[in-house]
């Protein structure tokens, strides 16, 4: 066939095509010439082969680390509550992903761990290391899929899949404020610890004892040999340098019995009442052991563990009612009347009151204009301090406070613990407030206003105070005057079960008030008992000292009404039950359990915080009568407290 | 040289063409260098999964045997579109238009939804690259245009329309994101206005304002990781370990090849892992380290007969239609092999371009197939007996 002798329909352009065929071998030529320089012409010249490794590249032994078993942890009867499980984390290697394959890769992925395709390409475009460092998408996928993912490899180009330890949370909600949780290291942690031999994508202990004895915990990292490729594969372990060594284990002075009985009494309590925030904490008053401390509401641990998703972190940092916060450690708030603890055993030991001297209570103190009120509006005539405290008369603790002045007041706050941290093994504790001329001075500028000195004696005004302090207090109240350091882990155990460190109480100080004016003021907690102050709880079949507390807070509502918080601290003495051991005697410096409970912004018509103290006591006495009264626990909207 | 002109002829009727095939006119090179080409590429693919695998190459699901499949179906592929009148190509080439569009919409959005990835849709368990058949499908809508317009190529207004046809089909890519298949659709785009005789001073002046929109097109178009791609390649020592490794490497393997190369899966570079991506993007490094400098001049001059049958069958196309796909599928394939040979040896960018017949792709080499059998089924659709 020839060209000219059809007719064409159109224009050819011989010049085009011509011009398109020299393109062509230009580029083909352009193409061979640089192949033949780089293959035959003085190879090794033309590329910068000193950026390489050496040639056989392929195969090179670097020494990497090798992860340590994390230590576990138990209560203090050696029950496991934290294990190490296996964890599949799928991984993708950017340079191993051919860019061609890249979409296809992460379509699969994104079908197979239900993550979207764009954070998945987000995920891996925003790694800022080698682009042979792998990026991780998904941790702790099941089994199942990490098996599919690694057994498709051949499709799956770049995708790998890696295990690891994760810490598994066995009571879920239950000892997160406690033992807390692991996650991955940040930048600023990782930092300060990467001379401690961390890795940039370490786990480490974030919030609790995790945090705060990670060292121990942690253990030490092996060395080992591996033989990598040039991508860094690990093809085999040569050698084992050093063998890592486990962490040590923890042993908590937490009993789980107790703590289960202790979240029970207090659930049912917030339950009852609608209240949403609380606390409570039992401590033994001779060692400073913290047998069990729970804090609502909370949240599991096993998801950050697990890796927690943005969405449900947000919910647990934007909730008012801050599960994230222990609420025994980290709420300071007005104790109320449970401080008038402080202001009794201080005046009585400043000699300001007589032990057995009376004072009027009225139905108010007048300073100025302002009129100080009796929370009952008429007061009980005379009172001797143990009828005071029986009967938590606000009138008679604003004279005593006023015989002691802002800065003794001061001194015996402190001298029972209030205004620094107790110094416990957990994270984030606050310290607590004791006002004093000087403090006020510094922060407001101003003396002290005699108003403030009363509020300040029955634990208002400025006064704030944790939960665990107020226990502490009582504590000490308890032994005898000495104010132990609480702990919440009693020894560290080694991975072959030698004790490393074991267990030592930590006196923080001796109470300066003598044994006869802390005697007194334990007969005093008996009293407000036995004067049924706090109902029916005198008719248990245990002997319980302690102190309601109503503490008033925040901003008047429409009435004119203060809404409140209200505590209950108290301690049984050694031998409590009154029908088999007729022995006990608060008299006795010998109580091995002391409590309190803390519900915040309470508003109940009787103080919930007995009623939840009562349900504990029932519970861990296994006491079969029910003294609980739950129609004490209903909201009001009217002030009817027992201050 | 002038413009050899010649009477058109009054527009002819789809049954007018009918049973008019010759298939003496099948062009048996034009087979005969694919199919060559095609082999090459199966061998390579034998030689890594060897690399991978250790010698068991024949299991299911590796990456030799699933190019066997796609060989196969991209030899049915070939002899449907060489049997199939292409004239019936043109006269439905904007409904063909309209069902790119929607493939591309729809791989997009089910890629957003997340059940399949934008660029990828499973077909019989094997996955498919949709952008890679909108190339060929591209190619004919924008043939039909040229050659309904071939008298308006030296204007303005031609070019102008060639570029708003190509515009919507070129967006949907860009944003999958496939930047690889987005030049190569300008490369398409550019090939086939200049071999369709539009005017040389319009072309080059919207390459100049192209060039001047870069800058733009760099800062606000393109993500961070297309950017650090696309400048690795001018100083890859620069970070030998990260984004420059694949370069070197391949440069180091195209390098050891020497004259004859190592020898089929003996090339010490790919077959311990070094290149990571030696079965795709990188395969020509391979090939060049164990085939060495006469196993890629092989290649070239067989990219290179192909070519020039390509473009005889374009110039023997009465039909200024087959003129239209002839210089299309060349482009195309002239740029292929330009960026992604040249990205291996260090000259072109990191773009994700795949070798035609070479790189293992399905849905690239179905989609070559399908271009060469529509120019076969053009090549024998050009002797009318009317005359």
């Amino acid at each position: 066939m020839s060209v000219l002798e059809t007719p064409v329909t159109h224009e050819r352009r011989p010049v085009r095509f011509v011009a398109f065929a020299i393109v062509t071998v230009l580029a083909l030529g352009g193409l061979t010439t640089r192949l033949f320089a780089m293959q035959l012409a003085s190879a090794p010249a033309q590329q910068p082969a000193a950026a390489l490794p050496p040639a056989d590249v392929g195969r090179q032994i670097v020494t990497e680390p090798v992860p340590s078993t994390r230590g576990l942890i138990y209560d203090r009867q050696k029950r496991l509550l934290v294990e190490n499980v296996p964890t599949f984390t799928i991984s993708v290697r950017p340079a191993d992903l051919p860019l061609s394959q890249r979409p296809d890769v992460i379509g699969r992925l994104s079908g197979l761990l239900g993550i979207a395709t764009t954070t998945i390409a987000e995920t891996i475009d925003g790694a800022t290391g080698s682009r042979f460092d792998p990026v991780a998408i998904a941790h702790d996928v099941p089994e199942q899929t990490a098996r599919l993912i690694s057994e498709d490899n051949l499709t799956l180009p770049g995708v790998e899949v890696t295990v690891d330890a994760r810490r598994d949370y066995l009571d879920g909600p239950l000892f997160t404020q406690l033992i807390g949780w692991t996650g991955a290291i940040d930048a600023t942690a990782y930092a300060s610890l990467q001379g401690q031999g961390y890795l940039p994508d370490d786990q480490i202990g974030k919030a609790g004892v995790e945090s705060v004895y990670e060292s121990a915990l942690r253990g030490v990292y092996g060395v080992r040999e591996v033989e990598k490729d040039g991508t860094g594969r690990t093809l085999r372990v040569l050698s084992t340098t050093t063998a890592p060594q486990a962490g040590d284990s923890l042993i908590l002075t937490i009993d789980s019995k107790e703590q289960k009985y202790a979240q029970q009494a207090l659930d049912w309590g917030l339950k009852l009442s609608g209240a949403k925030r609380g606390a409570i904490v039992v401590e033994n008053p001779q060692t400073g052991e913290i047998l069990a401390m729970v804090s609502e509401p909370t949240y599991d641990a096993n998801l950050f563990a697990r890796g927690i998703s943005t969405a449900d972190f947000q919910k647990l940092l934007t909730n008012i009612d801050l599960p994230l916060m222990n609420h025994a450690i980290g709420d300071q708030q007005p104790p109320g009347s449970t401080y008038k603890l402080v202001t009794g055993s201080g005046v009585l030991a400043d000699k300001k009151l007589g032990m057995t001297e009376t004072v009027m209570s009225k139905p108010y103190i007048q300073l100025g204009s302002t009129l100080f009120w009796e929370w009952n509006h008429a007061g009980w005539g005379p009172l001797d301090i143990k009828e005071g405290f029986a009967h938590s008369s606000d009138t008679f603790f604003y004279q005593m406070a006023q015989r002691l002045g802002i800065d003794r007041l001061g001194y015996w706050a402190r001298q029972f613990g209030f205004g620094q941290p107790t110094g416990i093994d957990l994270p984030a504790e606050a310290p607590g407030l004791v006002p004093t001329n000087q403090w006020k001075l510094e922060t407001l500028g101003q003396e002290i206003f005699p108003g403030e000195v009363l509020q300040a004696g029955i634990g208002q005004g400025y006064d704030l105070a944790t939960p665990l302090q107020v226990v502490n207090a009582y504590s000490a109240l308890a032994n005898g005057g000495t104010l132990y350091q609480p702990q919440i882990v009693r020894e560290i155990v080694s991975p072959d079960g030698t004790v490393v460190r074991p267990f030592t109480p930590k006196v923080i100080q001796k109470v300066a008030a003598s044994s006869a004016v802390l005697t007194t003021m334990r007969e005093a907690a008996r009293t407000v008992v036995v004067s049924r102050h706090t109902y029916n709880l005198v008719d248990m079949p245990i002997v319980v000292a302690g102190k309601t507390g109503t503490a008033e807070f925040g901003l008047r509502d429409k009435n004119g009404v203060l809404p409140y918080h209200e505590w209950f601290a108290g301690f049984v003495p050694k031998n409590a039950w009154t029908k088999t051991n007729p022995t006990g005697d608060v008299s006795k410096p010998d109580s091995q359990l002391a409590f309190v409970v803390f519900i915040y912004n309470a508003g109940t018509l009787g103080n919930a915080s007995t009623e939840v103290a009562k349900y504990y006591l029932q519970l861990h006495y296994g006491i079969t009568q029910d003294f609980r009264l739950p129609q004490l626990l209903q909201r009001t909207n009217f002030y009817v407290g027992d201050r | 040289m002038g413009v050899l002109r010649v009477e058109r002829d009054a527009p002819t009727g789809l049954a007018a063409r009918v049973g008019g095939v010759a298939w003496r006119d099948f062009d048996l090179q034009l087979f005969v260098y694919a199919v060559l080409l095609a082999t090459l590429g199966l061998t390579m693919a034998y030689s890594n999964t060897a690399a991978q695998l250790g010698g068991d190459v024949a299991q299911g699901g590796t990456t030799f045997v699933r190019g066997i499949v796609w060989a196969v179906v991209a030899l049915v592929a070939f002899a449907a579109a060489t049997a199939f009148d292409y004239t019936w190509l043109k006269a439905f080439s904007w409904p063909i238009y309209l069902v790119n569009l929607g493939l591309l919409v729809a791989s997009l959005a089910l890629g957003s939804s997340d059940a399949v990835s934008a660029r990828w849709v499973s077909i019989f368990g094997l996955q498919f690259q949709f952008s890679e058949i909108a190339k060929i499908l591209m190619i004919v809508v924008l043939a039909r245009y040229l050659a309904d317009n071939d008298r308006r190529l030296d204007s303005l207004a031609g070019i102008v329309g060639a570029c708003l046809i190509v515009i919507p089909p070129w967006v949907l890519v860009l944003l999958q994101p496939d930047l690889g298949t987005s030049l190569v659709f300008i490369a398409v785009l550019v090939g086939m206005l200049f071999m369709g005789g539009a005017s040389l001073r319009w072309l080059g002046a919207l390459a100049a304002a192209t060039l001047a929109a870069l800058p733009l097109i760099w800062t606000y178009v393109l993500h961070d990781y297309q950017r650090e791609r696309l400048t690795s390649f001018l100083d890859p020592a620069k970070d030998p370990l990260g984004a420059g490794f694949q370069l070197l490497t391949a440069q180091r393997a195209v390098s050891d090849g020497g004259w004859v190369g190592a020898g089929l899966t003996n090339g010490a570079q790919s077959q311990s892992n070094l290149l990571p991506v030696q079965a795709t993007d990188f395969v020509f490094a391979v090939l060049a380290e164990e085939l060495g400098f006469i196993g890629c001049m092989v290649v070239f001059l067989l990219f290179a007969a192909l070519l020039w049958r390509i473009l005889a069958i374009a110039w023997r196309s009465r039909d200024p239609f087959g003129l239209m796909v002839g210089a299309g599928v060349a482009s195309m394939i002239l740029f292929q092999i330009v960026v992604n040979v040249g990205m291996v040896l260090g000259v072109m960018p990191i773009t994700g371009i795949p070798l035609p017949f070479i790189t293992h792709g399905g849905a690239s080499l179905v989609s070559i197939a399908i271009g060469l059998g529509i120019l076969e089924s053009i090549a024998m659709r050009q002797q009318r007996a009317e005359w």
